[in-house]
């Protein structure tokens, strides 16, 4: 079998793997942790294209998720609504957030989006706390319904667990779509050479505002899945730690390619509850691990940026292309 | 009236300390063109070693000289370690790595230091001073003190050395200070190094008073960056500016409006400027290309 056909079949196999996971991990506690690995992928997969294809970085994605969750929460709580208008408005108020903030940083030259980003996930960190009658405060907001599209409730584990990866799915395709097609073009030219984008006709700040506001839908949205899932969120989650998690998922996923995050979210999320997945780990053993995993992060973020600036997904091209000239 | 005067000493406490923090992100700024997201970082760990020097047993001015020579030397392999191996300086690569590396830092203290609040003593012991009827803590006057003393250092350094002629020359241009006989790498490993002592000085001048603790350098890095950003991103005296005012506009907002609103200042400062102004009130229009 040619490199050819094995890289066409890859992707079918990784989406029967991940669609078939619930008939074989039938642990409910397992199953919410993969859960949670689709939800992050989500977060990533937009910080992957803002990164590799757009070359911005964002250290408010937390916030957006926040956002999302908020609010559909919000939505189906205190206002009633059925869950997809809660899904729906989480997704459409994170983007316009998104909006509000890339507009103004990206006509700038140079990164004062991912400062602007900092602020405006401390302020929405602030926000969450502090806006009592609609977040609850840090009590947290709680008694927030599982997802449901019409009289369908989406309860249990392994449904939770597909209605989620489908969204990543979807969002996958999406984004395959626009990395492929003739704005992905236009977004990798302009990691190339900003000048050089420019000259030939690209819409350089509209493309990158464009790719902003797409990572911070997706965000929204897994902000909104995440409050389905759980059932209570507070301002906690929502923090500047959770998006340097994001991020580092995405560095160490890499640029050029939608596996490669995918990937480093569902690692690194596992990475995050390694107590749980090994049975017969001592508690000691797992509190070190619980204590050190930020420095992980952070060590994946430097070593990445310096040795690997393209992530797994670097070194994965590097081996297919050798294969294939072989 | 006093009132007034009250909020006006807190501003320019709170605002030096900013303007140390925000002359860190200039310096760097102009060395390598990116933002330095570990500079609070350099806040936290001047307190944080303040605060294990002192209790060494060396005497509290040998304890702080101590703290902020570890700082710059750790500003410095940071610079080594970090910085040097990106190839070709790009700034994306840069912050990244800052990024990064400020988590490492942070962490680093975590496991040092432990996660308590650490208490340092004041510079001088003694009550208030009275000052055209405000109160004013004997630890404030050090936090000026210290302010000043670093900013006249600084700008002799700047003007009145070969060092820091260097430094200037290789910020305005890298390549033609290199052609001049200028070791272009070291002076962004110095600017690492100063960055790192200005942030230092801060962190070990306010934390007789706020306690020294390892997760406050995120929070810093903004508000300085704010600061920054407000006066003038890559210009020094800007920074000073920024910092002043930005302290003074925190301290009014949370005397009349609501000490609630203190720390959302800094960070709507730092959108507005982004939106509106981005080069900065004091900065020249050409700082930062629209």
């Amino acid at each position: 079998m040619g490199g050819r056909t094995l890289r066409a079949l890859a992707p079918l196999a990784a989406v029967a793997v991940v669609a078939l996971l619930p008939l074989v991990v039938t642990d409910r506690f397992l199953l919410k942790v993969f859960t949670f690995a689709g939800i992050n992928a989500l977060v990533v997969v937009g910080l992957a294209l803002l990164f590799g294809h757009a070359g911005q970085v964002s250290l408010g994605h937390a916030a957006f998720v926040g956002l999302g969750a908020y609010a559909s929460a919000y939505c189906t709580v205190r206002l009633g609504w059925p869950w997809p208008a809660g899904f729906a408005v989480a997704g459409a108020l994170a983007a316009l957030g998104g909006l509000v903030l890339a507009m103004p940083s990206l006509r700038l030259k140079g990164h004062y989006l991912a400062m602007a980003t900092l602020g405006f996930g401390e302020l929405m960190a602030l926000t969450f706390q502090e806006a009592e009658p609609v977040t609850g405060g840090v009590d947290g907001f709680g008694g927030i319904p599982f997802p449901s599209l019409g009289p369908l409730e989406v309860g249990d584990a392994a449904t939770l667990y597909w209605l989620v990866w489908a969204v990543v799915g979807v969002a996958l395709l999406a984004a395959y779509n626009v990395t492929s097609l003739r704005p992905g073009r236009a977004m990798r030219a302009l990691h190339g050479s900003e000048p050089g984008a420019q000259a030939s006709g690209v819409d350089v700040v509209g493309v990158k505002v464009r790719t902003f506001v797409v990572s911070a839908l997706l965000a929204g949205l897994a902000g909104a899945l995440y409050a389905g899932v759980v059932g209570f969120i507070s301002p906690s989650v929502f923090t500047l730690t959770a998006s340097i998690t994001f991020l580092a998922m995405a560095v160490l996923g890499g640029t050029g390619s939608l596996a490669g995050p995918i990937v480093a979210a569902v690692v690194l999320t596992l990475v995050q509850y390694i107590d749980a997945l090994i049975p017969g780990l001592p508690q000691e053993a797992a509190q070190t691990i619980q204590s050190y995993r930020e420095d992980i992060y952070g060590l994946a973020i430097v070593l990445v940026v310096i040795f690997a600036p393209r992530g797994i997904a670097g070194l994965w091209g590097r081996r297919g292309g050798r294969g294939e000239a072989a | 009236m006093d009132e007034l005067l009250q909020f006006l000493v807190a501003g320019l406490k709170n605002g030096s300390i900013y303007a140390l923090v925000a002359l860190g992100f200039t310096i760097v700024f102009a060395a390598t063109g990116a933002i330095n997201f570990a500079q609070g970082e350099f806040f936290m760990l001047g307190g944080m070693l303040g605060v294990f020097f002192a209790g060494l047993g060396l005497p509290l001015p040998m304890a702080a000289v101590a703290a902020v020579a570890a700082t710059a030397a750790i500003g410095a392999v940071f610079e080594l370690l970090a910085v040097r191996p990106i190839k070709g300086g790009d700034p994306l690569r840069i912050i990244m790595v800052t990024i990064g590396g400020s988590v490492l830092l942070r962490q680093m203290a975590l496991h040092l230091f432990g996660p308590d609040e650490l208490p340092l003593d004041p510079f001088t012991e003694g009550p208030s001073l009275k000052l055209l009827g405000a109160a004013v803590e004997r630890q404030t006057l050090w936090i000026w003190v210290l302010t000043g003393l670093a900013v006249v250092a600084l700008a002799l350094l700047y003007r009145r050395t070969t060092f820091g002629r260097a430094m200037r020359a290789t910020s305005i241009q890298r390549d033609a200070a290199r052609l001049v006989g200028v070791n272009a790498r070291a002076m962004v490993t110095a600017s690492f190094a100063l960055a790192a002592a200005l942030g230092a000085v801060a962190g070990l001048a306010v934390a007789p008073l706020t306690q020294a603790s390892f997760h406050v350098g995120a929070g810093m890095g903004v508000k300085g960056f704010a600061a920054a950003i407000l006066g003038g991103l890559g210009n020094p005296v800007a920074a000073v500016g920024g910092g002043l005012l930005l302290g003074l506009l925190e301290s009014l907002t949370a005397g009349y409006i609501d000490p609630l609103y203190k720390d959302a200042v800094a960070l709507v400062v730092l959108l507005v400027v982004l939106f509106v102004r981005p080069q900065g009130l004091f900065g020249g229009s050409g700082r930062v290309k629209m």
